[in-house]
């Protein structure tokens, strides 16, 4: 096992920069997954720890070695890539064993180490099949397979649950969570799927534009977003960001947003003003604003009435998009709610709840 | 009225709906045609095969009468054994050294960044242009200066050079269609350049090695300049040559002998086609290896 750390790593291909000075430190044994729109860098940040492409700038270290002109296969790295790369002209047997048998591993020990895997994965009854005749997700565990018999110092993981059903997804999330559990080895995990990120990571890393956004667990990342990009991508159905101002009236702060003025607290006040900001960005989650009666459910929170205009059942629970002061506000319901499109409603949330971003920066007052 | 309304107003019926399809016009036109086409070019080819079972033959299309194969036991007797032994060495040798050449030479063009890689594949493609009468002075004044004349070995080199600029051409574009995922997992677990080479890349693409090798093997069979020019010793005759001398032989034709050698000389290369068309037809399959 081993650590990996990436120093101002900077990666150009001609003019186009895809990854601008990232610095990142993955622990031993720690499972990270490097999140993002497409283009924003990731899978060329782990290309770049797998040996396939050399940073233009910066460096690279795996445990104590630099590693930026080491080739791919000294780097004793395993890799899951997106589209299985099986060898189609091999069988399960043969592909399990590729690494092993490389390296001049006894014929024993390889054959006695593929039973042991693919009996783990469930794929023994496969080992005389080619590729070819497999499912997606059996070629998913072969892949998986190949990478744990190698017992590298560390994992890398390109997407490999994109090309699976829902059903199974969510399946292989738990299974490569045991995994990881029971074979503990640093790992690199790479996704655009947030929801994927949330689940199995035991830190997340946020990318957009080749720019690292945010690292944080997952928790906090969902709690405490470092920008409006991060609140926007983390979390579905996604945050309301709500255009609003900093009011002083009577001397005290207010936050003017959806036609309403909500009294905020004096931390909350000299923190947007030390930032010089005039205008701000109020992130509030969908499941922080409730519905409510006319009169709101707690004393000081405020209450907003609109108009509701999309429902979308979802069974355990049902999203409702509701126009509030000309804007759009999304909230979660528990199902069977009753309302119907062009129905009033009221609905309250406690701005301690909210994310309040700088509305020109994007970045996080408090 | 609804979709459904008009759905239920369909009277029921339980006979199956038969579909004729209209025959074009033009199809029996065309048919006859591609026969005709198709009887043009086949014409020679059973021209040659009476005339090798007819002691008689002459340059007319005629039946064989007697049916013997006195031709082919007269064939043999002229050295058309020896002649087919010696381009099966030759042709073979050839496509042997052709085939590990541009393999080599294809992958390194399909998959590695080298400085003036295009202005090098543009020569190359440049070079299958060339004529060989523009290069054989040239060459056997090197096979003089050398020693190399009449030598079966060193005349295989010449036509295995002749293949290597359109063989590299074609196999590194069988290579570049091999996903680069094979190579990077192959990487990764481990293995080197060579290793990857032999144990992934040329698994996958044996279809596009047959197709180079193949091409080789005919180019090289049929060779006639070349070993007329570097290769005097006539121990070392190849066929097409063998073909040639025969035909000058007492300043007539043979005709029944003639066409008898030249489907013994025919034979190799058809044994040939019909074992490796059975790898031809399946084509490229990474099915199972990457999705899609």
């Amino acid at each position: 096992m081993a650590k990996i750390v990436l120093r101002r790593v900077t990666k150009s291909f001609g003019s186009k920069v895809a990854v601008d000075d990232l610095n990142l430190e993955v622990e031993d044994g720690e499972f990270v997954i490097v999140v993002g729109p497409s283009g924003c860098g990731k899978t060329t940040t782990l290309r770049m720890i797998a040996g396939f492409e050399a940073p233009t700038m910066g460096t690279l270290h795996i445990g104590d070695t630099l590693m930026n002109h080491v080739p791919p296969k000294d780097r004793n790295l395993a890799m899951v890539f997106q589209n299985y790369a099986l060898f189609p002209h091999m069988s399960v047997a043969r592909n399990l064993s590729y690494g092993l048998r490389i390296r001049r591993t006894p014929k024993k020990d390889v054959d006695s180490q593929v039973h042991e895997i693919a009996e783990m994965l469930g794929i023994l009854a496969l080992l005389d099949s080619k590729p070819a005749q497999l499912s997606g997700g059996e070629r998913q565990r072969v892949a998986l397979g190949r990478a744990l018999l190698r017992k590298p110092q560390a994992f890398l993981l390109d997407e490999p649950l994109s090309n699976l059903d829902a059903a199974l997804r969510a399946q292989m999330r738990v299974e490569l969570k045991r995994i990881h559990a029971q074979f503990p080895v640093t790992t690199v995990y790479v996704t655009h799927d947030q929801v994927e990120a949330m689940t199995m990571a035991d830190r997340i890393v946020l990318m957009n534009h080749g720019e690292l956004q945010q690292v944080a667990r997952p928790e906090r990342l969902y709690a405490e977003p470092a920008n409006v990009f991060v609140a926007g991508f983390i979390g579905s159905p996604k945050i309301n960001l709500i255009a609003g101002q900093i009011e002083h009236p009577d001397g005290a702060s207010a936050l003017r947003c959806l036609a309403t003025t909500i009294p905020i607290t004096p931390d909350i006040a000299d923190r947007v003003r030390s930032s010089q900001s005039q205008g701000v960005t109020i992130g509030i989650r969908p499941e922080d604003i409730l519905p409510c009666s006319p009169l709101g459910a707690t004393p000081g929170q405020p209450v907003l009435s609109g108009c509701v205009e999309v429902i979308e059942p979802l069974g355990a629970e049902t999203h409702v998009a509701v126009r509030v002061g000309g804007e759009i506000v999304t909230c979660r319901t528990p199902p069977r709610s009753g309302l119907e499109v062009g129905s009033t409603i009221n609905l309250s949330f406690d701005i301690a709840q909210a994310s309040i971003f700088d509305a020109s920066s994007g970045l996080r007052l408090c | 009225m609804s979709a459904d309304q008009a759905v239920a107003a369909l009277p029921e019926t339980t006979d199956p709906v038969v579909v004729r399809r209209r025959r074009s016009a033009a199809r029996p036109v065309l048919n006859v045609l591609m026969l005709v086409i198709g009887l043009v070019f086949l014409l020679p080819l059973l021209w040659l095969i009476l005339a090798s079972f007819n002691p008689r033959a002459g340059d007319s299309l005629a039946l064989p009468h007697p049916f013997s194969i006195l031709n082919y036991h007269l064939a043999f007797h002229a050295g058309a054994g020896a002649a087919i032994g010696n381009s099966l060495y030759l042709a073979g040798v050839s496509t042997v050294i052709a085939t590990a050449v541009s393999t080599m030479a294809g992958f390194m063009l399909a998959r590695r960044r080298i400085r003036f890689k295009g202005a090098f594949l543009v020569l190359i493609l440049f070079l299958t242009g060339i004529p060989v009468t523009l290069l054989l002075i040239p060459t056997y004044q090197i096979f003089v200066s050398l020693a190399w004349l009449n030598s079966r070995f060193y005349t295989s080199i010449v036509l295995a050079s002749m293949s290597v600029p359109f063989s590299i051409w074609l196999l590194k574009n069988f290579i570049g269609q091999v996903p680069r995922e094979f190579e990077e997992a192959a990487a990764i677990e481990g293995a080197g350049e060579i290793s990857i080479l032999f144990r992934i890349v040329i698994p996958l693409i044996i279809p596009g090695i047959l197709v180079s090798a193949i091409l080789t093997f005919i180019n090289s069979w049929g060779a006639f300049l070349i070993p007329l020019v570097l290769d005097a010793n006539p121990a070392d005759t190849p066929g097409a040559v063998g073909i040639y001398q025969f035909m000058s032989a007492n300043g007539q034709v043979q005709f029944g002998q003639l066409a008898a050698y030249s489907v013994l000389f025919s034979v190799p290369v058809i044994i040939l086609y019909l074992i490796s068309s059975r790898w031809l037809s399946g084509g490229f399959s990474f099915a199972g290896g990457v999705k899609g």
